[in-house]
């Protein structure tokens, strides 16, 4: 195991940001770790980053117990392993991107030849060695997340935490980004990637934990939350002279739990995974079926089903995130 | 080996970051710069022999005998204030009347007392500049007396001013200080302290911000990365009094004595000093803002203070400025360009080292509460 995270609790004052969180990350993995503002997922990555002191529980990182600490406490072998995206932009404006880069890369122990490497195949991959020159100040929003992401890389590190780290960005740089994270997760770094966007965590993320109150409450793929969560699949059906008495026939399919009609459109609701699309399809061909769409769970609806309200709910509340 | 590399790569990147700074700059080296020479030389340019001038009338309300009056009627005074010497009541009445631009008395406790009117043009403050620039230079020559083995008797002084308020060599081969001189201390002094903000800027941006987060999950040790800070923050700072210092010197020809490496070597307590403060400001507050516009009051007190702006009669209240950083390190420097006391000086000096020592030991116990 990767990582280890065991019954790890931390409080602040009277609020209780994590509450017995377990979490695992096996070798090569991408976790996908969602919730909404004051879910604990920024407290989960302080300290599994050492910024922050944990009340309780046990961390086990690349197989060693960290200890608890806080302020950046951990052993330096086991932060060379790690890189971590902040939430924000964490960069010297007034350096340039390179030397951003050059400064991270020394802390890490990277040095001549092998640094200008580095910074050179950084630049390169992250599509700014145009501007390796010039400071972040001048960069677009999204350039400027890149390199916040490229200052955590440069180390090429085993554990790649990622927190939010495509917020207020153009959809070119966000494509450019999940591309990114994908390769360097292809290569062999495992990646805890935060979101609040389900479309990220649904494309990058191998296994998916939910969070809400400081605990998880959903550790599976989506696929397999989705059959835990969600109950109900919908199948709508819309059809040329409709009769009621195909609606009685639809009824009477193997795992339908309802059907209702509606001037030309049948709604179906069935259960989870009954795979009776072709049977009803069967039942309706004496008539003119004039179009069919089957949804199934996307992960905002075991979101919602799950706490009770939608992802991005909480975007304007709390601080604690 | 390590330990050298990443304290050398936090020094340069920091410094570097410190340098790029546009507004920090501007603020703590361009500004102190054009003040020096604004408040400065503007007083000596007007006391120059070449000016052509209208003496300004101003109602003059001081005892006789008295080192205002004795200055106030030195001669190169006199080619640019027409002085009337009256009491207060009829002062007031010349100053409504428009018969003169100011008034100038001297209060109960020895303070310098200007009345003008609130509408009072350019004379007005010329006039105002010349009674300043009593206090000013007097205060310089007090460090002097005060500090020197050769002089005893505040007398001497008004001697001194009174013969030729301009003369550049005294009867001992010592330079008689004037405004600029003065002023020049006093800024460079003040803006080494308010350097310090360059310490709250660095060590907020690599230590409590998202880049102070990404620096302490970096396998860098807090010793290394904190004096790597620390010497970036303080490089620069020093650098940027130096700028001025060397501005001063060769461009506004301020006198600066014979002993400079005592003077630079004073200098560099103050800006270390200014440094231990700041960072602890920061410790203690948490907040950027909150710990500049801390650091700014403070330092902007000390500097009233020190430079003889109020007079504070309660004995031990002013045993606790005169020890104050600020003044310890004017009478040292004064003391070397104008020849004090060494056995003062030493122990002065000393003592601001032992302020900084002690504020940096205090500053790294509470950091490491903080950073825990």
């Amino acid at each position: 195991m990767l990582l280890e995270m065991n019954d790890t609790v931390k409080r602040y004052r009277a609020l209780t940001a994590l509450d017995h969180l377990s979490l695992r990350i096996q070798p090569g993995e991408t976790l996908g770790l969602l919730g909404p503002n004051g879910a604990g997922k920024t407290t989960a990555i302080r300290i599994l980053t050492g910024l922050t002191k944990a009340d309780a529980g046990e961390l086990r990182l690349f197989g060693k117990n960290v200890g608890n600490k806080g302020g950046g406490a951990f052993p330096a072998s086991v932060k060379r392993r790690i890189g971590l995206v902040p939430q924000d932009l964490a960069l010297y404006e007034t350096l340039s991107a390179r030397e951003n880069l050059e400064y991270f890369g020394k802390l890490y122990g990277i040095y001549g030849a092998e640094l200008k490497k580095r910074v050179d195949e950084t630049l390169e991959v992250l599509g700014l060695s145009d501007v390796g020159k010039k400071v972040p100040k001048k960069f677009s929003g999204g350039m400027k997340r890149r390199l916040n992401i490229g200052c955590a890389i440069i180390h090429k590190p085993e554990l790649l935490i990622l927190d939010e780290p495509t917020v207020g960005i153009d959809p070119q740089s966000r494509n450019h980004i999940l591309d990114f994270v994908d390769e360097i997760n292809r290569q062999g770094t495992t990646v805890l990637y935060t979101s609040h966007y389900m479309e990220e965590v649904e494309r990058l993320c191998s296994r998916v934990c939910i969070m809400d109150a400081g605990r998880v409450i959903a550790d599976g793929t989506v696929g397999q939350i989705a059959k835990s969560t969600i109950f109900e699949e919908m199948i709508t059906l819309k059809i040329k002279e409709p009769s009621p008495s195909l609606t009685e026939s639809i009824k009477k399919v193997q795992g339908v739990i309802n059907c209702t009609l509606e001037g030309k459109k049948f709604t179906i609701t069935s259960a989870v995974g009954s795979g009776n699309l072709p049977r009803i399809l069967e039942v309706a061909t004496p008539y003119t079926i004039l179009g069919v769409s089957a949804q199934s769970a996307t992960l905002e609806d075991v979101f919602l089903a799950l706490t009770g309200k939608r992802l991005r709910d909480g975007m304007d509340g709390g601080e604690a995130s | 080996m390590t330990n050298l590399r990443q304290f050398s790569a936090v020094f340069i990147a920091s410094f570097k970051y410190c340098w790029r700074n546009p507004v920090a700059v501007a603020v703590l080296t361009a500004f102190p710069i054009l003040i020096i020479f604004v408040l400065g030389n503007a007083l000596s340019s007007y006391m120059s022999p070449d000016y052509d001038f209208e003496p300004i009338p101003v109602a003059v309300a001081v005892a006789e005998e008295s080192g205002l009056q004795i200055f106030l009627q030195n001669e190169e005074v006199l080619k640019f204030l027409d002085l009337t010497f009256t009491d207060a009541k009829t002062a007031l009445e010349l100053l409504e009347n428009d018969d003169v631009t100011i008034i100038i008395e001297e209060g109960e406790d020895g303070k310098l007392i200007v009345t003008r009117p609130r509408t009072a043009g350019m004379n007005a403050q010329i006039a105002t500049s010349v009674a300043d620039s009593y206090m000013q230079t007097s205060k310089a020559m007090e460090y002097a007396i005060i500090n020197s083995s050769d002089f005893h008797e505040i007398t001497e002084l008004m001697q001194i001013l009174n013969a030729d308020i301009s003369v550049t060599e005294t009867p001992l081969g010592k330079r008689v200080p004037s405004a600029i001189d003065y002023y020049a201390v006093t800024m460079l002094v003040m803006i080494l302290l308010y350097t310090g903000m360059n310490g709250i800027e660095l060590f907020n941006k690599s230590m409590f911000s998202e880049t102070g987060e990404r620096m302490l999950t970096a396998p860098v040790s807090k010793p290394v990365l904190i004096s790597g800070l620390l010497s970036a923050t303080t490089l620069t700072s020093y650098l940027q009094g130096l700028i001025t210092f060397l501005f001063s010197y060769f461009v506004y020809g301020v006198y600066w004595g014979e002993r400079i490496p005592l003077v630079l070597l004073t200098l560099f307590g103050v800006t270390l000093f200014s440094q231990a403060v700041c960072i602890f400001l920061l410790l203690l507050i948490k907040n950027h803002n909150a710990a500049m516009g801390a650091a700014q009051g403070i330092f902007w007190t000390s500097t009233f203070v020190a430079g003889g702006y109020v007079k504070i009669d309660f004995g031990a209240v002013q045993q606790v400025f005169d020890y104050s950083p600020n003044s310890l390190a004017h009478t040292v420097i004064f003391g070397a360009i104008f020849g004090g006391n060494e056995s003062k000086m030493t122990f002065d000096l000393c003592l601001l080292f032992a302020y900084t020592a002690v504020m940096f030991v205090i500053t790294f116990l509470l950091g490491k509460r903080r950073l825990a």
